[in-house]
């Protein structure tokens, strides 16, 4: 026992010595961290769906420099001390050349300290725009940030819809303030003063205040930024039971398939930015035909961006021809005009690599895609 | 007028969402009072209640009323189940070591669920479709029913502790295991008994909250933290307690999120819990801990 050990450091070290750690293992291990138990398990078990369907994907054209991936899965159930964790492990593992993190933005925050120590590349799918501007060199951002959301939220409503009176709800957590600020800043460039913000703690159990609140100003348009689908369902259905009818032009989660399912009615006529939508290009409506026929579900952003996440990574290294960390930032920086589910890729050196959004509406329970904004120039 | 018709809202949600956290606080009370622990795992109860109903309404297609009661059946079989694997074996180590199993019962719930019926929450429909419209308020239908069945329980459980022979031998139980014994009560079966209907009680709940607040592996978690909190505000153990902390809890969170801010909600409540523990350490009607001794 103590010789084998001893000899598959001495191998180890070797190994890593000629830069060869994982390209030398008979697969390309990729790590992923998603939340597979606690209150978000459902986003989890779709982020799994698309990494897994992703690899299939690779694996059938010939892997990742000639070798077959294989995903490494860690839990972070649903909690930042859980991802700071899962991190750790998946950080130990020399094998691993480079993680699909969390697509939470809170939860990347909690971890971006690590991550920079650890200097693996990591795609992430937060959307809070402060990410990518900690000084962390190692975070891939393979979703449009909110700075673009919020722009596109204001752009559609202030120019297509005509509005000018908006209230903004939003949940209380990183994500939900970052988004409601960044909208806010957006509704500024054009001349546009919010005439509520309104937040909100996740898992309210009634919205009465909020949607009491939101008749009391006057408003003639609600943006939101809400975390999960739950609370969106919720809200849907007391702001119709109470009389609103107001247009409502909401972040991701208003569109996802537990929201429109649990709220019915209540969000017919709604419009969602979604940096995913299974009409908006010829990737994603090859990508959704597959996801339906694998798994009987309909693919929503945590299954589309854990595909678009996982298919960087097997583009950089196979432009990289390299594990070593370095070169992977170099390939996945270089990476221009490569053509996702959610989108154009064209990376920056921040790391973001997305900068539209979808218009898309709720037209009775069907997700009808309206139109595409892009900000790239 | 509008100001009015605003406040009437605010306070019928608040009884509404109060009753809820009174029905859980009162499975909670009962299990105090008859084994001197709390059981952690009471939200749980609500929350397997609502997926037995989803079970038993959606997937297996039965009649509202026919599912209802099996899924209560279901709990009732559960508390038995969960008196002989979780308390009974553990009765005589003290407190600490049944409160650590009824915490495990919980973690080993939610993840059965998880597995079972996967993350997606469900979604239950109201008993009776609808509301009722009163000028520019509306009152779910959900949440009448919420009410007028707390109401119900209420009056139920009061005639079945006060005026029947075997709510008679319960409330012996709980206040002297050992008089009771000596009286010749089955004290084993009295618990037991306890277990089975706080487990009904808390799947009530959870089958009457469901269409409100969707039904989901965490819907339990968030209920049992008020619903706690009202146990000590009421008064430790104390079955008007519970009732009336689980509805002071549900308006004063309402109220306050309505006048002073809507992100702080969740701590109105601990505020509530804090200011109690310091001007009235045993609660609304709880006894002092002096004069039991």
């Amino acid at each position: 026992m103590r010789i084998s050990l001893t000899g598959a450091l001495l191998a180890g070290a070797a190994a890593s010595l000629f830069g060869l750690t994982s390209l030398a293992a008979e697969t390309v291990k990729v790590g992923l961290i998603a939340e597979i138990t606690g209150p978000n398990a459902e986003a989890g078990t779709y982020t799994l769906n698309g990494a897994r369907l992703a690899v299939e994907d690779i694996n059938k054209k010939g892997g990742i420099l000639g070798k077959q991936v294989e995903l490494v899965i860690e839990d972070n159930q649903s909690t930042n001390p859980g991802t700071v964790l899962a991190f750790s492990k998946l950080g130990g593992n020399k094998d691993i050349p480079a993680i699909i993190g969390p697509i939470r933005s809170t939860q990347t925050q909690a971890a971006s300290p690590s991550i920079a120590k650890l200097g693996i590349p990591t795609m992430i799918g937060g959307s809070d725009p402060s990410l990518t501007k900690v000084n962390n060199r190692w975070l891939f951002r393979c979703r449009p940030s909110d700075l673009y959301s919020s722009r596109v939220i204001a752009d559609f409503g202030v120019n297509k819809l005509k509005l000018k009176k908006w209230v903004i709800v939003h949940s209380t957590d990183a994500f939900g303030a970052g988004g409601a600020k960044a909208l806010s800043e957006a509704l500024k460039e054009y001349g546009v003063e919010p005439v509520l913000m309104q937040g909100y703690t996740n898992n309210s159990q009634d919205f009465t205040p909020v949607v009491l609140a939101i008749k009391k100003s006057g408003a003639d348009v609600i943006g939101s930024y809400m975390t999960n689908s739950q609370d969106v369902g919720i809200f849907a259905k007391q702001l119709r039971q109470l009389g609103v009818t107001t247009p409502w032009i909401g972040s991701a989660s208003i569109v996802t398939d537990t929201a429109m399912k649990l709220a019915g009615a209540s969000l017919d006529g709604t419009y969602g930015v979604a940096d995913f939508n299974p009409d908006a290009n010829d990737q994603a409506k090859a990508f959704s035909k597959a996801y339906r026929a694998a798994y009987k579900l309909e693919p929503d952003v945590y299954s589309s961006w854990a595909y678009d996440a996982m298919n960087v990574i097997a583009t950089a290294l196979n432009a990289a021809k390299s594990d070593h960390a370095e070169d992977i930032r170099k390939a996945v920086v270089g990476i221009k005009g490569w053509k996702g589910v959610e989108g154009t890729y064209n990376f920056d050196d921040n790391g973001d690599g997305l900068r539209g959004y979808n218009i898309v509406k709720n037209d009775a329970g069907k997700v009808k895609f309206v139109e595409h904004i892009d900000f790239y120039k | 007028m509008d100001a009015l018709a605003n406040n009437f809202q605010v306070l019928f949600q608040g009884l509404a969402l109060g009753s809820i956290y009174a029905l859980v606080a009162l499975g909670f009370v009962l299990i105090i009072r008859a084994t001197n622990v709390v059981n952690f795992a009471q939200g749980d109860f609500a929350m397997l209640g609502a997926y037995l109903m989803v079970a038993f309404l959606t997937a297996a297609g039965y009649p509202y009323w026919l599912a209802f009661a099996l899924a209560l059946l279901a709990m009732g079989v559960f508390g038995l189940v969960f008196n002989y694997g979780v308390y009974y074996p553990l009765r005589h180590r003290g407190f600490l070591p049944v409160i650590i199993s009824t915490l495990g019962a919980s973690i080993f719930l939610q993840n059965s669920v998880l597995a079972l019926f996967g993350a997606q929450p469900r979604r239950l429909d109201n008993v009776i479709q609808g509301g009722v419209q009163i000028g520019s308020v509306f009152l779910d239908s959900q949440y009448l029913v919420i009410l007028a069945v707390t109401m119900v329980m209420v009056a139920f459980q009061y005639f079945f502790f006060e005026h029947t022979l075997i709510g008679k031998k319960l409330q012996a139980t709980s206040q002297d295991k050992d008089m009771a014994r000596l009286l010749g009560i089955p004290v084993a079966l009295m618990i037991a008994i306890t277990f089975i209907y706080s487990s009904m009680l808390g799947g009530l709940a959870g089958v009457l909250v469901g269409p409100v607040l969707f039904v989901s592996i965490g819907m339990g978690s968030i209920i049992a933290l008020k619903a706690f909190a009202a146990t000590i505000i009421g008064g430790f153990g104390d079955v008007k307690g519970a009732i009336v902390g689980g509805l002071f809890i549900g308006v004063v969170e309402s109220f306050a999120a309505y006048y002073i801010s809507v992100p702080y909600k969740d701590a109105y409540a601990f505020l509530m819990l804090f200011l109690v523990l310091v001007f009235r350490p045993q609660g609304f009607f709880g006894e002092r801990v002096s004069e039991k001794a």
